[in-house]
Order: C-alpha cells, then sequence, then structure tokens
C-alpha cells in the first residue's frame, strides 16, 4: 500500500473510493477500461504461470509453488468427481472447473497487490483495477459458466425437454405444479446474478475497506492496511472456493436430478419404517 | 420539507440502509457458525462439513453485500 500513500495524504476529506470501472485509453471508439486492461494483463500472466507449472510437474513431489498449484487441482478435482453420483460423468467437467477455479483465485491475489487500485492513477481514475472487482468481468465469468452448465445439463438429459421437464416435481399439467415449475425456472435464472454479485461485491468491499484503512493510518498507511490486506487474501480464496463449488453444484444438482430416478423409487421403498402405523392414528390401515 | 431542507437524509437513509441491511446477515452466520461448532462438539466427525457451512456463508453473506450495492443507488 505504500505506493498509494501520497495519493491519500493528497485528498481532502475521506479516502477516494471507486466502484464502477473507469476508461484509460480509447482503440477506435472502443474504451479500453482500467479493469480490462489488467484483465488482459492478468490472463497473460496466468495462462504463462500455468503453463511453466505444468511442464515442471513429476511424478515425484517437488514441493514450492508446484506443490501448490497441484495440491489446489487435486482439491478441485476430487470437490467435483465426489459430487455426481457417476464420478466418470463427473470427471469430463473437471477441467472447467479447475481452471474457473485458478481464474477466480489468481485474478483476487493479483488484484491486491499494492499498485493496483488506487495506487497509480491517471486523470483522477485509477490506472488498474482487479478484473474481479468490476461487475462487467465477474458477470462475464457467471454468463459463461451458467452457459456451460445449462449446454451439459441439456446433453446429460438428453435433450431440452426432457431438461425442462426435471423443473416440475409431477405432471406439468397439474396447475399448481406448473406454476411451481415456473418458478423453479425463475429461480435458476437468477443464478447468474446472485454468481456474479457475490464475487463483485466482495472484491470491490475489500477493496474499499483497504483503502479507508490506509487512509486512517495516513503516514502509517502500510501497517493499519496490512491486516486487512491479509484477511482479503482469505476472503479471495474462499470467494474462489464457493463460486467453484456453486458453479458445481448447480451442475450436479441437474444431472443427478435427470439421470436418478431409478434410485428415488427405491429409497421411498426402504426409507419407509416398519412401525409407522403402530403410532399413528389410523395405523392398522396401513400397517 | 423542513427536515430535507436541514440535513441531508441521503446520508441518513444510507446509514439506516447499511446498520439494518447487516445486522441480518450478522446473525445468520453467528448461527450458522455457532451451529457448526456445536455440531463439532458434539461429534467431532462432523468437521469435516466445514465446506457446506462456508457454503451457506456465503448465501447469506450475499444479502449483506445486496444492502451494500443498494446505498450506491440514493441520491
Amino acid at each position: 500500500m505504500s505506493f498509494g500513500l501520497l495519493s491519500y495524504l493528497a485528498a481532502d476529506v475521506g479516502p477516494t473510493v471507486h466502484v464502477a470501472p473507469a476508461g484509460v485509453f480509447t482503440i477506435g471508439g472502443w474504451t479500453i477500461t482500467n479493469s480490462i486492461l489488467y484483465g488482459w494483463i492478468c490472463s497473460i500472466a496466468i495462462v504463462a504461470f500455468l503453463i511453466w507449472v505444468a511442464r515442471r510437474v513429476t511424478v515425484k513431489p517437488q514441493g514450492g509453488i508446484i506443490q501448490f498449484i497441484e495440491a489446489g487441482v487435486d482439491f478441485i478435482t476430487n470437490l467435483v468427481e465426489n459430487s455426481f453420483d457417476d464420478k466418470k460423468v463427473g470427471h469430463k467437467y473437471v477441467p472447467f472447473f479447475v481452471t474457473l477455479f485458478f481464474f477466480i483465485i489468481l485474478n483476487n491475489w493479483l488484484g491486491l497487490l499494492p499498485f493496483v487500485g488506487e495506487g497509480f492513477s491517471s486523470e483522477g481514475h485509477p490506472l488498474l483495477r482487479p478484473f474481479t472487482g468490476d461487475l462487467n468481468g465477474t458477470l462475464a465469468i457467471g454468463v459463461v459458466t451458467m452457459l456451460m452448465v445449462y449446454g451439459a445439463s441439456i446433453l446429460e438429459a438428453g435433450g431440452p425437454l426432457k431438461y425442462l421437464k426435471h423443473f416440475f416435481i409431477g405432471s406439468p399439467l397439474n396447475p399448481l405444479y406448473f406454476v411451481i415449475g415456473l418458478l423453479e425456472m425463475f429461480t435458476d435464472l437468477t443464478r447468474v446474478l446472485s454468481l456474479s454479485l457475490r464475487l463483485f461485491l466482495n472484491i470491490t468491499i475489500g477493496e474499499i475497506v483497504i483503502a479507508v484503512f490506509a487512509y486512517l493510518g495516513s503516514i502509517a498507511a502500510p501497517l493499519t492496511a496490512l491486516p486487512f490486506t491479509m484477511l482479503e487474501v482469505l476472503v479471495a480464496a474462499l470467494q474462489a472456493y464457493i463460486f467453484t463449488i456453486l458453479a458445481t453444484m448447480y451442475l450436479a444438482i441437474a444431472v443427478n436430478h435427470t439421470s436418478a430416478h431409478p434410485a428415488d423409487d427405491d429409497l421411498t421403498d426402504a426409507g419407509v419404517p416398519e412401525t409407522i402405523g403402530v403410532q399413528t392414528a389410523g395405523g392398522s390401515a396401513r400397517g | 420539507m423542513i427536515i430535507a431542507d436541514a440535513v441531508n437524509t441521503a446520508i441518513i437513509g444510507k446509514g439506516l440502509m447499511i446498520g439494518g441491511g447487516f445486522i441480518g446477515p450478522a446473525i445468520g452466520i453467528g448461527l450458522i457458525g455457532g451451529n457448526y461448532l456445536q455440531a463439532v462438539g458434539r461429534n467431532p466427525e462432523a468437521a469435516k462439513f466445514l465446506g457446506q457451512a462456508l457454503i451457506f456463508v456465503a448465501i447469506v453473506e450475499l444479502f449483506g453485500l445486496l444492502a451494500f450495492a443498494s446505498i450506491f443507488i440514493v441520491k
């Protein structure tokens, strides 16, 4: 945060806080904002770094940063495979979710570097801004994720109509089930917004909290902002994990539900205790 | 009208929105964390469900974040 110290001292009242991205320069009529600029830099860095790691993975563990990436891949692989009833089905979708996890977590962490945010500014706006601290960026991630989830759900269900049928708990001709099914579909569409808003607001609030405490610290800004930066490192990892596991759950629920109807019948048979007839009124008719 | 002339009601509105909007998620996250610790205390094997507790924390937390986002549309 020491890079941003002078700009905090120069401000008259309160810390400078930005919620929306700002344009940095234009190319042929397209405004390039600070968040997409840093997003491009981060994407290149992430791809180069992960290719470098992938070339150095060996059977015998090496330790260091490669070990960390391997542990992350292993963690997400187990998470995704165990969410599905059939592990082979889950294994097909592992690469997407691992990519998602590492893209979000590395973008969040790179956004915490001191020179990002309020550090360097041009014409009153920060020059760089974390990619996940911009609603456009997280909405793009959310839309891509949910398109992939819908596409894979339709493929696993074997057709759009069969996929739509799993929203209805009974026959769609029943008016009550029809309305409930429509409500379920609407709830499903709000997932795009809830996924992207959660990530965007967490990262943006982290930036604001760090900026506020760096401003309060004045001369000792690095000391006062350090604990909250440490907290944000944890929050960044947690948000990446939550985004990944929620996307996995959305896919797993749809796939498991459309492919596991025979198991439901077994559960209803085995789930009824034999003594239920004794304890309820009119039990003799059931028993 | 008189109040609106004397004080900046938007700031009062933002303050109420932040304060009121953060009470609910704070109680909710407290309940989730407390119940998780109770479950672990009764049955230490339940500690493996920390990931599921964190998912519910994220769902509850979203409503507080929405309250925070709403202060930017108050003029």
